[in-house]
């Protein structure tokens, strides 16, 4: 065989994604795209701000030498220096340029991260339902991978996570505002949190908190975005450019260490080793350069905003068990069905395609991405009933 | 411990190149940037093509919508066409969009490669001296990397790779042009090893051959590089566009896997996955719009050739044992004094020029030149090569 076992395992293990997806394309031939709701894909169809073409076509245009060439592994200083003033000015803590790594978006900074951190067989603790993508990054660095369930209302079970933690435990990644579910964690929890691994650190354990913070600027109705970094020191944060600036197809993305990370600078030396020995060498040049310049921007967060205020009261409406987002653009309705799977299949019938909640490791519910167009939201209510309605005949 | 074992003992391995970098960023502070001959660094001086830069701006002059979103994992559907319309036309081989794969760069191309390919403990062949990060990609992914020393020449040794295979071996790693030599493998070497490769078929083992191609256009007096994917079936070539568009920073390149290899599709699924378990995800998707065109250009290679020419010559005539560069910016003399540390350390204070130990590519009592500098960088340091030349060679 062409390609390694645990690949072609762990290719069988998702192939029922896959499946799913054709079927979609399928059906989009058979009755014309427009007719069916695709919510599958975190693929946002937003466009950058205009303000960022603009510069964008500015640095191409200008007589700078050498902006295609190689930098530093850790990306342009000044870029890293105007990344640190965000967190200098938001957290209060004296960031400095040498605290920021730019990365290839937030998954190649998630693998750094782990590849720096990881021994082999080192747990990494992650709250359930998850992005799956997380369980191949940990294993990609010979870590484990230890599924903590959250409560009934997707928030952290703080006591569980309690009961998780052993002598391997080497990290949690926690990823708020969140998918597949949209909720932001608390204050009061992620203190609850840090009051947990403190008490280790006071045994001699130290545990690290990565804090995916990809759908951070996406938040609404102005509630208060907790800062990990202001609330536990052992804290590294990985963002990406791709929601808030939309650019995912771009990677970019950057880590920023805690300052208040006792020898912090092993940390970054190892970032930046890793960062090279994967292959990523350094994130793509001119992106650097264009996104220091818009760490204050974002996409318009009202239009997402009235999305899912249109999905949620559809929803809502029509019947289906659902907590309102706070954040992302992911809502995750509980399905009426037990078996996620074969509900799925049921909207499908019904030109609706949604991911099942197995794919982030939770059955019984359904991952809607609200990142499309809002007449294909409001077009598609009649449809979520009819599917619902189907069960209860 | 802050940091994983295995990192802290891969950096302590290269500790003193960052020594050295430091040394030199000393240096430089101390005695002005003009004052000091950097050759340490495969970072080359010269822009991109015009048409290129031009094609860039024109490209985000007319923005199409979703230019800057996801697309499949393996890349754009048109790029995919245009560099297999390439690859045909260059090797006469039936390549089509589905044998090629957009990576970041050959760094992230091979990486994922070795992901999608490598079972735990399976054994990498790769010919020294070499370019060191192999070995950390191949560890990174449960590989075992196996050096085996190339001849007095540099070209591949068939005698050694032959002994070194073992029924773990899954794939062989060359790089033609060779970083650090600049050495190309000829055609009568690599059918050789093909030779060896296909016995090793008839026994039940298929071995790999993975072709790093990332200095492939930069060849000098019109040599032919052999065409590889004519003298063995199982190739898959890895390239890069940050020498011969001169994009390093911006990390793009491809896979072509060779329209013999049957599984194609499943190898093209398998590089879907890990370069999305690994965090790729995809190539940068505006410079993956940009290459596509230009797969036929390359940077202007008689600028390199005046550098080598002049380079070559000198260390010749000052008494350095050299073999001459036929490809890539690199030239890869002998030390006249069997540390080779000590000497580059000597170069470094006596000469203030800057070069890389051969113990940096597997081969000690060698140093490398990356001579993709300024020629008058190269013109200002001639004259401290015949001095240290003229003071240490017997």
């Amino acid at each position: 065989m062409v390609i390694s076992k645990k690949i072609s395992e762990s290719m069988k293990d998702s192939s029922w994604i896959r499946a799913m997806f054709d079927e979609g394309e399928k059906l989009k031939k058979q009755f014309g795209s427009e007719h069916i709701f695709d919510f599958t894909l975190g693929n946002p169809i937003t466009e950058p701000p205009k303000e960022l073409k603009n510069e964008l076509i500015k640095i191409v245009t200008s007589d700078l030498k050498g902006m295609h060439r190689y930098m530093s592994n850790s990306g342009y200083e000044e870029v890293r220096e105007d990344i640190a003033e965000f967190h200098r000015v938001t957290t209060g803590i004296p960031f400095t340029r040498d605290h920021i790594v730019m990365t290839v978006g937030s998954a190649g900074g998630i693998n750094v991260v782990l590849k720096s951190l990881l021994d082999p067989n080192d747990e990494v603790i992650v709250p359930c339902p998850y992005f799956v993508e997380f369980r191949f990054y940990i294993e990609n660095h010979r870590g484990i991978m230890k599924l903590v369930d959250t409560k009934d209302d997707f928030h952290l079970d703080i006591e569980k996570i309690k009961q998780a933690i052993n002598k391997n435990t080497k990290a949690i990644i926690i990823n708020s505002p969140h998918n597949p579910t949209g909720v932001v964690y608390r204050e009061d929890e992620l203190k609850e949190l840090a009051a947990v691994l403190t008490e280790r650190r006071k045994k001699g354990q130290r545990i690290f908190v990565i804090s995916d913070e990809a759908y951070r600027k996406i938040i609404y109705d102005n509630i208060k975005y907790p800062v990990m970094f202001n609330i536990y020191d052992d804290t590294i944060s990985i963002t990406s450019h791709s929601k808030d600036l939309a650019l995912p197809g771009e990677r970019i993305g950057y880590i920023a260490i805690s300052p208040l990370i006792k020898n912090a600078k092993n940390l970054i030396d190892a970032t930046i080793f890793s960062n090279r020995i994967l292959g990523f060498i350094n994130a793509p040049a001119i992106m650097q350069r264009l996104v220091g310049r818009f760490q204050k921007n974002s996409v318009d967060i009202l239009d997402y905003q009235k999305k899912r205020d249109a999905i949620y009261n559809i929803l809502s409406n029509t019947g289906y068990d659902v907590i309102k987002p706070e954040g992302a653009f992911y809502i995750f309705p509980k399905s009426p069905e037990y078996d996620d799977v074969k509900f799925v299949r049921n909207l499908q019938k019904n030109h609706i395609l949604a991911v099942p909640g197995t794919g982030f490791g939770k059955n019984g519910y359904f991952r809607l991405a609200y990142c499309v167009e809002m007449d294909i939201i409001e077009r598609s209510e009649p449809y979520f009933k009819k599917a619902l309605e189907s069960i209860h005949a | 411990m802050i940091v994983s074992h295995k990192i802290k003992k891969q950096m302590e391995e290269t500790g003193w190149i960052r020594r050295m970098f430091e040394e030199g960023i000393n240096m430089k502070r101390q005695y002005g940037e003009e004052n000091v001959f950097d050759f340490s660094l495969g970072n080359p001086d010269v822009e991109p093509p015009e048409q290129l830069k031009q094609s860039l701006i024109d490209t985000l002059n007319m923005p199409v919508t979703g230019m800057h979103r996801y697309m499949p994992n393996c890349g754009y559907d048109d790029v995919r066409e245009e560099i297999a319309a390439y690859l045909k036309e260059y090797y006469g081989m039936p390549f089509s969009a589905k044998h090629t794969y957009m990576t970041a760069g050959s760094a992230g191309g091979l990486n994922i490669l070795l992901k999608s390919i490598l079972n735990k403990d399976d054994e990498v062949i790769v010919p020294t001296p070499y370019f060191m990060e192999f070995k950390y990609y191949i560890e990174s992914h449960g590989g075992v990397v196996r050096l085996v020393n190339t001849k007095d020449d540099f070209q591949l040794d068939i005698q050694k790779i032959e002994e070194a295979i073992t029924p773990k071996t899954r794939a062989i790693l060359i790089n033609s042009p060779n970083n650090p030599t600049g050495v190309i493998y000829s055609e009568s070497i690599l059918r050789e090893l093909a030779e060896l490769l296909y016995t090793h078929r008839s026994k039940g083992k298929k071995i790999y051959l993975i072709s790093d191609d990332a200095y492939k256009k930069l060849v000098y007096e019109n040599i032919q590089p052999p065409n590889i994917f004519s003298v063995y079936d199982l190739v898959i070539s890895v390239t890069s566009h940050s020498k011969d568009l001169a994009l390093p920073g911006e990390r793009i390149g491809y896979i072509a896997i060779s329209p013999e290899i049957k599984d194609v599709d499943m190898l093209i699924s398998g590089l879907m996955f890990s370069s999305r378990a690994l965090g790729f995800v995809n190539a940068p998707a505006l410079f993956q719009r940009v290459v596509g065109k230009f797969q036929k250009n390359s940077v202007d290679i008689l600028e390199y050739q005046k550098k080598r020419d002049i380079l070559f010559n000198t260390l010749v005539e000052a008494g350095f044992q050299c073999t001459k560069p036929m490809g890539a910016f690199y030239i890869f003399p002998k030390s006249p004094i069997d540390d080779e540390l000590e000497f580059v350390k000597l170069l470094q204070e006596k000469e203030r020029i800057l070069v890389v130990p051969g113990r940096g590519f597997g081969k000690e009592g060698f140093f490398r030149i990356a001579y993709c500098v300024p020629f008058k960088k190269v013109l200002g340091a001639l004259d401290g090569f015949r001095r240290i030349g003229k003071e240490y060679i017997k």
